[in-house]
Order: C-alpha cells, then structure tokens, then sequence
C-alpha cells in the first residue's frame, strides 16, 4: 500500500511538471531538425544533469544503489529505432503521450491504448521470443557480470564518473551560454505573480529540467524504499496497468502480493491524474481529438513504440531520463536508436513533404 | 482592445496533435506574400508557445498571441514574404 501512494505522489508531481513544462522528448528531438529548436532538450539535458549529481551523492552516502541497465546491442538498437519511428507517429514519446492523456488528447488516449498492449504482448505475450531471443543474443556484460557503464569500461567508478562529469558538462555549457549570450523572447502578457507563473504559464526551459531532475531523485528513492530500486519509468508502469487490469487473477495467483498495481503503475496513474490538474487549473483542460486518419496513425505509432520500448528494455524515460545519467552503455545505445529513429521518421513525415 | 486586426487567411489547427499546428503553420506562411497576415487557431500548449518563437526566427512578425477560452489560442502573423 506504501509503496502504491508513494508510485502515486511521483507520478503527481511529474504529471504536474510534465505539463507545465511541455516537457516531450518527441518534441525535443524532432525539433532540433525540423526547426533547429533546442528548448526542450535543453529542459532534458538540465534535468540529466541534475539526476547525475543528485544520484551520485545519494548512492555516496547510501540511500540508493545504481542500477544501470545491462547493454543488450541487439535489442537496444532495434527497440530503440522501432519506438523512436513509433513516437513521431504518436505525436509523442512515452511520457509525452502519458501526460497529454491527462490534457484531454484523445490522440494521446489513442496511442496509449496501442503502447500498453503492444507492450504487454512484447513482454508477456505473442511478440515475447522476440524480444528474448534478441535481448538474450546480444546481451554483454563485464568480467564480473555487472552492467556496463561509462565509467567501468575504463576501470573507473560510476558514483565520482557521474559527478565529476556532471560537474564539466555544466562548467563548459555555462561558459558557452556566458560567450554567447542571446535573449530570450517571450510572448503574450507576463506572468502577475509567482502563483500565476507556477500554475498559469508554461515553465521556461531551466526550472523545467531543474524540476524534473529533482524529481527523478524523489522518484529513485521513493522507489528503492518500496523495492524496486530504479528512477522514472513509462513502459513497466503501462504494461503493469493493462496486466492488472486484464489478467487480475493470474496475476494474483502468481504472486505474493496483496496488490497486482505496482509502484510504476502507480505512477502512471499519478501522472494522468497530475497532468490532468494542472491542465485544469491552467484552463488547458478539453477533450478533443484529431481527424480519423491521424487517430490510426496514433494507434500504430503506439503499437510501435509499445514493442520497441520493451524489446529495448526502457523507453525515452527508462533509458534516457533515467539510465543516461547512470552512464548504462545499454541506456545511452537505446537513448541514441530512439533519437535516430525519430529523426528518420520526423524526415519521412514532416521535412520532406515540407520540402516538396 | 480597438486594435482590430483582419487575418488575411485563418488556419485551424485545433485538435491536432504535434507538431502538424507548427508544420501547417510555417509551410503556411512560406507561402503568403509580404504584409499579408495569417491567424493560427490552435490548442495545444506546447505549439501556442513553439509557434511564435519559429515565426519570429524565421523573420515572420509575430502581431498578437491572444487566448480566447479554455486551451484555444488565436496567434496573428504577418509574414514576411518568402516567394
């Protein structure tokens, strides 16, 4: 029971960041070649940042162990390009689609709704010896059967590599910004008050990222102390949902828990339900839907993504947001297939009949 | 507000997911000659703050971002006039 309310209080707070910040990693990618746009990924590479220096110094002093994912080439390469495609047909990345769901986007609804089952059917059902079979074939480990990080790989250790590096990319990226200082345009009325600003404005890049780093390391540590020990994810929490939802009973039956949600599905639900509040009090709240021909275009992006996201072992979330910053190898090759995916697609759909 | 500004021609990108708002938009206005001015009916938050930013990137003005209820934006643009 702890650990659903505690799943439930980290999906709020990032639902509520989520959509305050516009935070998509879709949108975050794409935009770097669709319009030279590096907002958003500035938001991510500032909440990145964060979560290397604020796991580094919780896994220090004890609080959490590192769980880099395992490098699985075969799987992170081919999952990642499938759920990078996926998510520009989906209008969204993992979370992205999560949180818009909550904004009342029946695209998004849509594209879940393939994400959770082709999910499911890669993770327990007819795609699984898929899955394996390329997860098993290409898995590489080290000598003594630990993840591969940046930091291993050159005899180093992970907690001072993401700190120290953390700390350089921050240094070099500061003084950049201070040599080339442009200013940034805002537009329509300013925000009244810091309430108005909080609950009413969209969030600037900065306490964007700031935010969302801050609570990824809530989510590492509410997490750990309910067993599960990993930060942020999308893909576990909506498998986790549809398998309780459907298979209720065998799941029961399987295990020996009182629940079949767990901590990631609670999330989940936390981030509808937050994003859902904060669209609501930002007026951003309606139900509307695209034309018919872009709601199957939702759906299979979902189904896409859904199957790409479990063959790859995480999503933009799992694997970007969450396994970047414990220097995984298998987390940074499934977060660069994901991004080159995104850009074949965001070519083939949007840049080229631009173009034309 | 008595500064009543016509649209020369309205898109209505409501509804739609991203970043096709963003897309019509900029092939939109790649298309409008100089002076002309194109109104963007659109409800996605994201695109109500993207569109402005790549409007005025691309030289394009950006006249007026006004919220007219609930998540529905009107943005005004005159273009600059490419072709």
């Amino acid at each position: 029971m702890t650990a659903i309310l505690s799943g439930l209080l980290v999906g709020v707070l990032f639902g509520f960041a989520l959509q305050r910040g516009r935070f998509c990693m879709n949108s975050a990618f794409r935009d770097i070649i669709l319009a030279r746009e590096f907002t958003l990924f500035k938001a991510l590479s500032v909440a990145i940042l964060v979560e290397m220096i604020g796991f580094s110094i919780m896994a220090m002093t004890g609080v959490i162990n590192l769980a880099p994912k395992p490098l699985m080439w075969g799987a992170n390469i081919v999952g990642g390009l499938v759920f990078g495609m996926g998510m520009v047909l989906a209008g969204g990345c993992a979370s992205g689609i999560t949180y818009r769901a909550g904004e009342g986007m029946v695209g998004a609804m849509v594209a879940i709704s393939g994400f959770g089952l082709a999910g499911l059917m890669s993770a327990s059902g007819v795609l699984k010896p898929i899955a394996d079979f390329l997860q098993k074939n290409t898995k590489v480990m080290t000598a003594d059967n630990k993840a591969l990080t940046l930091a291993n790989v050159f005899g180093l250790d992970l907690k001072i590599t993401m700190l120290v590096l953390a700390i350089l990319i921050i240094v070099i990226w500061a003084v950049l910004a201070l040599r080339n200082k442009s200013a940034e345009q805002s537009f329509g009325e300013k925000p009244k008050s810091l309430g108005e600003a909080i609950f009413k404005k969209g969030w600037n890049w900065l306490p964007t990222g700031i935010v969302i780093g801050l609570i990824g390391m809530l989510a590492f540590l509410l997490s750990a102390a309910a067993g599960r020990n990993y930060p942020l994810g999308i893909t576990g929490g909506w498998t986790n949902i549809w398998q309780s939802l459907i298979k209720w009973q065998t799941v029961v039956e399987s295990q020996v828990k009182i629940s079949a949600l767990n901590w990631e599905g609670a999330e989940i639900i936390g981030i509808v339900l937050g994003a859902l509040a904060a669209a609501l009090i930002a007026g951003e709240f309606a139900i509307r839907a695209p034309e018919p021909k872009v709601i199957l275009q939702t759906f299979l992006g979902g189904l896409l993504m859904g199957f790409g996201a479990v063959l790859s072992t995480g999503c933009n979330i799992g694997h970007i947001l969450s396994g970047v910053p414990q220097l995984s190898i298998g987390s940074i090759v499934g977060g660069i297939s994901i991004i080159a995916g995104c850009w074949i697609m965001a070519y083939f759909l949007f840049i080229r009949p631009m173009n034309a | 507000m008595t500064d009543q500004i016509t649209p020369t021609k309205t898109i209505d990108e409501r509804g739609k997911i991203c970043p096709y708002p963003d897309v019509d938009t900029m092939t939109t206005l790649k298309k409008m000659k100089k002076g002309e001015i194109l109104e963007v009916l659109v409800d996605y938050p994201l695109s109500v703050e993207r569109i402005p930013r790549s409007a005025q990137k691309s030289g394009h003005k950006v006249l007026k971002v006004q919220q007219l209820d609930g998540p529905n934006h009107s943005i005004l643009i005159e273009a600059l006039g490419l072709k």
